[in-house]
């Protein structure tokens, strides 16, 4: 535990050394939030059913969180590492390999936190009314960045297998469509029916509706339960296959 | 060639041997061959120098030691424990400072140091002063808050070294320590190797430079295209030698005539074609010296230079692989397929 904690404070200590990594990354949520909003908050006004009287930015505000959690920062981090020599540095030390995983996964969670937290604050800026109240928040911007760390996993995945940045770079790509096949702008009833099937077979969908439940309906048991499900789930598949990797690379 | 055998039998009368190899093998993919079968005992307290050029299979023969790479067949131990078996407690006791310099960039040399102590098990206050004894050896005590990117190469190399310390390693293992520093960086790196093997540790040190391997080295193995050809200590392998090398520089003169005029001189063992130049192993240099004048004379071969010498390592080196070492060029990063 105590190397998980001292590789984290190193990547923690990352962040905060090239914020010129995170503020872009930021900076797509936030004009999507925008944008979105402006665009489409006429089409949808409040009195829309599926909006149950809140503002479109309260439809579109986990989209928005997912956007921010969700990044390759930390396959890149460990890509370069490979590059520069110093993961094989810390190979050859006597920690466990999957410490060196879970130490950069910590900074996934913190960075997370404070781009989750931020975008909710725009959100707030915004209008928007949190049903579920202070706690609900909390755990929004909880359940935001924990997706976001189930989701590094395939970055790291992606960096452990190919070695290279630039593929690396490619991974965040997959996460367009996998966001963009959910009920981003409407819920799944108003979607076509081949775009239904699809959102309703992408799991990021269930993480949305468990987010937007809390935004705009308040405690729904039910779908937070699919979301936690969905977040541990991609958790457990991505990082156990990312811990597999490490432990047989270069084996 | 073995060098002197008298040396090895001492080398496993203390104890287990600080490493020891038998067999040892690692092909890579396309059975690209990198290490093939070696035999390596290395006593502990020793300076152990593994010499070849780039692409011999130095650097992937320290992956194997150091547990970074298992072998493809034999086996290994490092301080007395198997590198696949036991190869988390092998991690315990060695140091490594491979080939490229394994540093953080974003960090400053003081939190690489006492991230590194605490990997180890060293924190707390004792981390600290370990940080701050190390910082003091390397002479970085001055830089120990900048971050590792703005350091030069020499300070990189030391502050490697320092990472490969922190829990006073058994064995350490420098792989091409020098290369690429300026001559006063390499020197303080010699004499951070020589207080180092003081203090009891045994250091397994590749290099491409043959000074350096005479220098440091207490006993060296010559590894060309994954095979050892050669190992002893660096003075009974030049005695092996057994002669003088003369060498005549051709000056533009023709190779085979040249070398025909000088087939059967009294004492010449053999004569190593180089490129406008011709190098002869012969027993008395000084005295054989006229008798190559007076030959080439009556050939009429005018040539350039002639010089003669005791036998180096880079003759030894030569003798064992057919070319010289030095001046081979300094090859980009080894590639997995390549790496030696």
């Amino acid at each position: 535990m105590t190397e998980v904690l001292l590789l984290g404070r190193r990547a923690v200590r990352e962040i905060a050394r090239y914020p010129e990594a995170t503020i872009p990354a930021l900076f797509i949520p936030l004009f999507f939030l925008v944008v979105n909003i402006g665009q489409v908050s006429k089409t949808f006004p409040s009195s829309t059913p599926f909006l149950k009287g809140e503002g479109y930015a309260a439809f579109q505000l986990p989209v928005s969180l997912m956007f921010a959690v969700a990044t390759a920062t930390t396959g890149l981090a460990i890509v370069t590492e490979i590059d520069v020599g110093y993961f094989d540095k810390l190979l050859v030390t006597p920690v466990r390999r999957s410490s060196i995983i879970f130490g950069r996964l910590t900074a996934d969670l913190v960075r997370g936190i404070g781009g989750s937290t931020l975008v909710l604050l725009v959100g707030l800026a915004f209008g928007v009314s949190i049903r579920s109240g202070v706690g609900g928040a909390i755990v929004i911007v909880l359940l935001a960045a924990l997706f976001g760390v189930a989701y590094a996993g395939f970055g790291v995945l992606v960096a452990l297998r190919t070695r290279n940045v630039q593929a690396t770079q490619s991974s965040f790509l997959l996460f367009f469509p996998l966001l963009f096949l959910t009920p981003n702008f409407v819920p799944f009833e108003r979607l076509s029916p081949v775009m239904e099937t699809l959102a309703r077979i992408n799991p990021v969908s269930y993480v949305i509706v468990g987010l937007r439940s809390l935004v705009i309906d308040g405690w729904k048991l039910g779908e937070l339960g699919v979301c936690v499900a969905v977040i541990v789930g991609l958790g457990v598949i991505l990082t156990g296959l990312s811990l597999r990797v490490i432990a047989t690379y270069d084996r | 060639m073995t060098g002197d055998p008298g040396e090895k039998q001492t080398e496993t009368d203390d104890g287990a041997p600080a490493i020891s190899a038998r067999q040892l093998r690692r092909t890579f993919k396309g059975e690209i061959e990198a290490v093939r079968d070696i035999d390596l005992t290395i006593a502990r307290g020793k300076v152990f120098g593994f010499l070849g050029p780039n692409g011999a299979g130095k650097t992937t023969t320290v992956r194997m030691l150091c547990t970074l790479l298992p072998p493809t067949a034999g086996s290994a131990t490092v301080a007395g424990l198997d590198v696949v078996r036991d190869a988390a407690e092998v991690r315990k006791r060695i140091g490594v400072a491979l080939q490229e310099i394994g540093l953080d960039p974003v960090q400053t040399g003081r939190e690489l140091l006492q991230l590194q102590c605490g990997l180890y098990g060293i924190t707390g206050q004792r981390g600290r002063e370990r940080t701050e004894e190390l910082l003091e050896l390397v002479g970085l005590t001055d830089a120990a808050d900048r971050r590792t990117k703005t350091y030069s190469g020499g300070m990189k190399r030391r502050l490697d070294l320092a990472t490969a310390l922190v829990h006073q390693p058994e064995v350490l293992f420098l792989d091409e320590p020098t290369t690429g520093l300026d001559p006063a960086s390499r020197m303080r790196i010699w004499d951070e190797v020589r207080r180092i093997n003081a203090g009891g540790a045994t250091i397994f040190l590749t290099t491409q430079y043959l000074e350096e391997a005479d220098q440091l080295c207490d006993r060296l193995a010559i590894i060309d295209g994954g095979l050892i050809v050669a190992e002893g200590t660096p003075e009974a392998l030049k005695a092996e030698m057994g002669h003088d090398v003369v060498s005549v520089s051709l000056d533009g003169a023709d190779h085979a005539g040249t070398e025909a005029a000088l087939r059967g001189l009294a004492g010449l063992e053999r004569i190593v074609a180089e490129p406008d130049a011709l190098a002869l192993y012969i027993d008395n240099g000084a005295v054989a010296i006229a008798e190559i004048v007076r030959r080439l004379d009556a050939e009429g071969i005018r040539v350039g230079a002639i010089s003669v010498a005791r036998p180096s390592l880079d003759d030894v080196f030569l003798r064992a692989t057919g070319r010289r070492l030095e001046g081979t060029g300094q090859d980009p990063d080894e590639t997995e397929e390549d790496q030696g």
